[in-house]
């Protein structure tokens, strides 16, 4: 052993110098290098399945809102495919509505006429009744009035009056 | 007064009055005396090591952004490629991210210091100092981890908290009985009448736990010598080397131990990392 110690000159001191050395060495790289590196490492790690995460989310995303898209599109072209067939049935409806209205109407409005056409006639009839009435009183007086005596008066009365 | 290895081989090969011995020694030479506290060239080496992690620490701390860049680009692909090792010999993410601190400074300690021990004016620019008579040229810088101080402080250290986290993990009390096994003795008075056969098994099992703590000495021991020899080895070729031609021929050699370098620091890590790991984890038989 001391031949050893001898040979390689094992001195503590200088063993205990080295082991400073390397304590410096292991402080500096850990602490200055390896840890820093290492949180960085880590955070990059951490971000970058977080951006796979993310976009493997957003993917899916994507590909439910293009399903719901398309369906919604579906669903709305039969709306409105349902909606004109009703459409058109309620304008068919309401056309022949409309027609039969106005039917009606144009029935009606004939009718009137007519009604009031008759009582027109009638009372131009009457009119022309009572005129003619009048006229062959007139005519008559006229006629009678002269050649009339009281006694042919009185026989006229009669006359008519047994009438 | 330095000088470059060139003259001195020059000056040796002349075979002059004023011979300098030039050789590898197994220790790191003293540069300068602060009291009785003796500065080596490897502890300035390794003092060198640390500036250069620091650097590169605070830039790495300065740019760290969620978004990387440059130096940090390079730093996390280190990092990773590293956890990713990690991961094969710990089994599990966390246990890998608890331990890499650690290992990790092992590591870069370790190949820094081994790097730069390579470096040109490395153990050759030195200066000579009279030693018994003889000159002797001392180079100011020698490879932190060509040093068994060094190397002993890190197997030391390393070892040391294995056993730590062990504790930590799996309480003292079951960690203590993988060395000192009362626990399997204790057991003995328990289960003699089922099965008689524990007599003999459970004072083998205790006996097992007693190696266990010549083994920790051995694992300290290998590890600060196989790290040690590796780097002084290969100090010791290149300086052959450029003895026999100093043009060229340590080329492959450097490149050999820029690789040896990093292999090292490698097994070191990952040595440190499975004692760690065994330490951590509770037996059952």
């Amino acid at each position: 052993m001391e031949s050893l110690i001898s040979t390689f000159n094992i001195d503590y001191k200088l063993l205990i110098a080295q082991m400073v050395n390397f304590a410096i060495v292991f402080a500096v790289l850990y602490f200055f290098a390896l840890k820093p590196l290492f949180k960085v490492m880590q955070e990059r790690t951490k971000k970058i399945e977080k951006s796979l995460d993310e976009a493997k989310a957003i993917e899916e995303k994507l590909a439910r809102t293009e399903e719901e898209h398309k369906r919604v599109i579906a669903e709305s072209r039969k709306e409105a495919a349902a909606i004109l067939a009703k459409a058109g049935e309620q304008a068919e409806v309401k056309k022949e509505a409309t027609i039969a209205k106005a039917k009606e109407e144009i029935g009606q409005i004939i009718n009137k006429e007519k009604e009031q056409m008759r009582a027109e006639k009638a009372q131009t009839l009457k009119e022309i009744k009572q005129e003619t009435m009048d006229l062959v009183i007139a005519t008559v007086e006229k006629i009678l009035g002269e050649k009339m005596d009281d006694k042919k008066d009185v026989e006229l009365i009669k006359k008519v009056l047994n009438k | 007064m330095s000088q470059v290895e060139e003259q001195n081989l020059t000056e040796v090969s002349n075979g002059g009055h004023e011979e300098i011995l030039h050789e590898n020694t197994l220790y790191a030479e003293p540069i300068y005396h602060v009291g009785n506290f003796t500065i080596t060239n490897a502890l300035l080496n390794s003092w060198l090591a640390v500036i250069i992690i620091i650097l590169l620490c605070l830039a790495v701390k300065s740019k760290a952004k969620l978004i990387p860049q440059g130096i940090q680009n390079a730093f996390e692909m280190v990092v990773e490629g590293f956890l990713g090792i990690f991961d094969s010999v710990t089994g599990s993410r966390a246990k890998s991210m608890k331990f890499f601190p650690l290992v990790f400074g092992f590591f870069l300690f370790i190949l820094i210091n081994n790097w730069l021990g390579l470096l040109p004016g490395v153990g050759s620019v030195g200066q000579v100092v009279a030693e018994h008579g003889e000159k002797v040229f001392v180079p100011y810088m020698r490879a932190g981890t060509a040093d068994l101080n060094t190397t002993l402080a890190l197997a030391i250290i390393g070892l040391v908290a294995s056993h730590i986290f062990g504790i930590v993990a799996i309480g003292i009390w079951k960690h203590f009985n993988k060395f000192i096994n009362l626990k399997v003795l204790a057991e003995i008075p328990k289960k003699i009448f089922k099965d008689p056969t524990v007599i003999i098994v459970n004072p083998i099992k205790a006996f097992v736990g007693l190696i266990e703590i010549i083994g920790e000495i051995a694992k300290v021991a290998s590890l600060s010598f196989r790290l040690f020899g590796n780097v002084f080895a290969g100090e010791v070729l290149l300086a052959s080397m450029s003895a026999i031609l100093a043009w060229g021929l340590p080329i492959p050699f450097m490149f050999l131990e820029v690789l040896v370098g990093l292999i090292q620091a490698l097994i070191f890590a990952m040595l440190i990392l499975a004692y760690l790991t065994i330490n951590t984890t509770a037996e059952e038989h």
